[in-house]
């Protein structure tokens, strides 16, 4: 009980921290956009058939917030570290394993919001929304919080590591982009399946999806106390 | 609570900040460490707050090894350290209410007030702490420090910024919370105030602390006379 009002309380100050944040608001939602509107100029105005248009909306959603996850994950841990509010944390007796927890919760909980708003942009910009029900754009968020999930399970611990060290923002792309490949192929593959034909044809990619996020988070959940205390 | 530090000493690198340092305080003592710069005082206030692991050595908290269960000892410690231990971009308020909720202080909205009244930012109560001059921070930090009523405060410079009447609130306080059986270290080289509020004086020179003597044993004049003679010695041994 006592964990779960910290746990609580952490991802308030987390989402209060992040949504408060007007400057890195601003960055990762004009940042999103850009990838979004760089796709679309590249390959519209005339977009080619619904197969293609499926893939070539599933990679730009993938892309963009990979990369606005890596921004997230990274400002998130700078507002820790800067000023030992990180030390004052460790102070209140919380253990390491909540307060990961609560990062990956605060995190994918603020990065799904994202998704919430730029998807339908993209889907409209890459005119694919006319074929996208309810039904779809529901699947498409299933899908899209899982990737997200797996992705803050790895992101939030090596975001850690990274931002005590000297240029550790840099350092943060180099280290989780090849371990979050199995993320972004699943993740990427799913997408790709229910844009074209509004359901998971082959659902081994959604399994090895589910898989490596949970095997992500376990292993990271483990080792989280070393990054923290150490 | 009682705190003892056996044989602590801590090495970064090839550089030794700490050096074999045993030091016990018991409840309602007040332990002045003073030091120049670079002594190593900070470092031994992160080690026994533990945030640092020492390299060697242990230390107790209670009758818990804080070096092995800090979980259990971290909450019972109030500190003050170079850092503000908090979010700058929150007022004071809600940094006190985030980490209230934290240590779980009950009727915390009315302990918040009142320990920000007290540090006297209540004037200040809904600007974010970044907007604060260096003393505003540190009697934040003070409060911020008190909030979970520890049992034992480790405070790193506390009179560092602080104008004459926020230098008095630290002084009162200090007084209270030893009346109040707590057991208060704190680090200076401001040998005036380190002896208005110690009732036990050490010295710390290069990593090594030194037990000087209790405020019954010792006047300030002395106690400044020996400080200074320890720290020629020291410019002497480098040279």
């Amino acid at each position: 009980m006592k964990a779960l009002r910290q746990i609580t309380a952490l991802i308030r100050k987390d989402l209060r921290l992040q949504i408060g944040s007007k400057e890195t608001l601003a960055l990762i939602f004009v940042f999103c956009v850009l990838v979004v509107l760089i796709f679309a100029f590249a390959f519209g105005p005339i977009f080619p058939d619904k197969m293609e248009r499926g893939k070539l909306t599933a990679s730009v959603l993938w892309a963009a917030f990979v990369f606005a996850g890596i921004i997230t994950l990274n400002r998130s841990f700078i507002l820790e570290r800067a000023h030992g509010a990180l030390h004052g944390i460790r102070l209140t007796g919380v253990d390491a394993g909540s307060l990961y927890l609560s990062k990956v919760i605060s995190s994918v909980i603020f990065l799904f919001l994202l998704q919430v708003v730029i998807t339908p942009i993209a889907l409209q910009l890459l005119d694919i929304f006319d074929v996208v029900t309810i039904e779809i754009l529901l699947k498409l968020f299933g899908i899209l919080i899982i990737g997200t999930f797996g992705f803050c399970s790895v992101g939030v611990l090596l975001a850690g590591i990274s931002t005590s060290t000297t240029g550790g923002e840099s350092l943060l792309s180099v280290l989780l982009l090849p371990l979050v490949i199995p993320i972004i192929m699943c993740g990427t593959k799913c997408t790709v399946s229910i844009l074209i034909t509004g359901g998971l044809e082959d659902r081994l990619w959604l399994y090895m999806l589910i898989g490596s996020s949970l095997l992500f988070f376990a292993s990271a959940y483990l080792l989280a106390d070393a990054v923290i205390e150490e | 609570m009682r705190l003892d530090a056996l044989q602590i000493t801590k090495n970064i690198g090839h550089l030794t900040i700490v050096k074999d340092v045993t030091l016990s305080i018991n409840p309602g003592e007040v332990v002045a460490i003073f030091g120049p710069n670079g002594a190593g005082k900070t470092t031994l206030i992160k080690i026994l707050s533990t945030l640092l692991r020492p390299t060697s050595g242990k230390l107790k908290i209670g009758n818990i090894d804080a070096i092995a269960d800090y979980l259990q000892v971290r909450n019972t410690l109030g500190v003050i350290i170079h850092e503000q231990l908090a979010y700058p971009v929150l007022t004071p308020y809600e940094n006190l209410k985030f980490f209230g909720q934290m240590y779980h202080v009950e009727d915390l909205e009315t302990r918040c007030k009142t320990l920000l009244d007290e540090v006297g930012l209540n004037r200040f109560i809904h600007e974010p702490i970044h907007t604060f001059s260096r003393g505003m921070t540190q009697r934040f930090m003070i409060a911020k420090a008190l909030l979970h009523y520890p049992s034992i405060l480790l405070l790193d410079e506390p009179f560092s910024g602080l104008d004459a009447s926020a230098r008095q609130i630290v002084i009162d306080r200090i007084a209270k919370e030893q009346q109040n059986d707590r057991s208060v270290v704190i680090t200076t080289h401001n040998i005036d105030l380190g002896y208005l509020v110690g009732t036990r004086f050490l010295f710390m020179i290069n990593g090594e602390l030194e037990e000087i003597a209790q405020k019954n044993e010792i006047d300030k004049e002395t106690l400044q006379k020996l400080y200074e003679v320890r720290m020629v010695d020291t410019v002497q041994k480098r040279l």
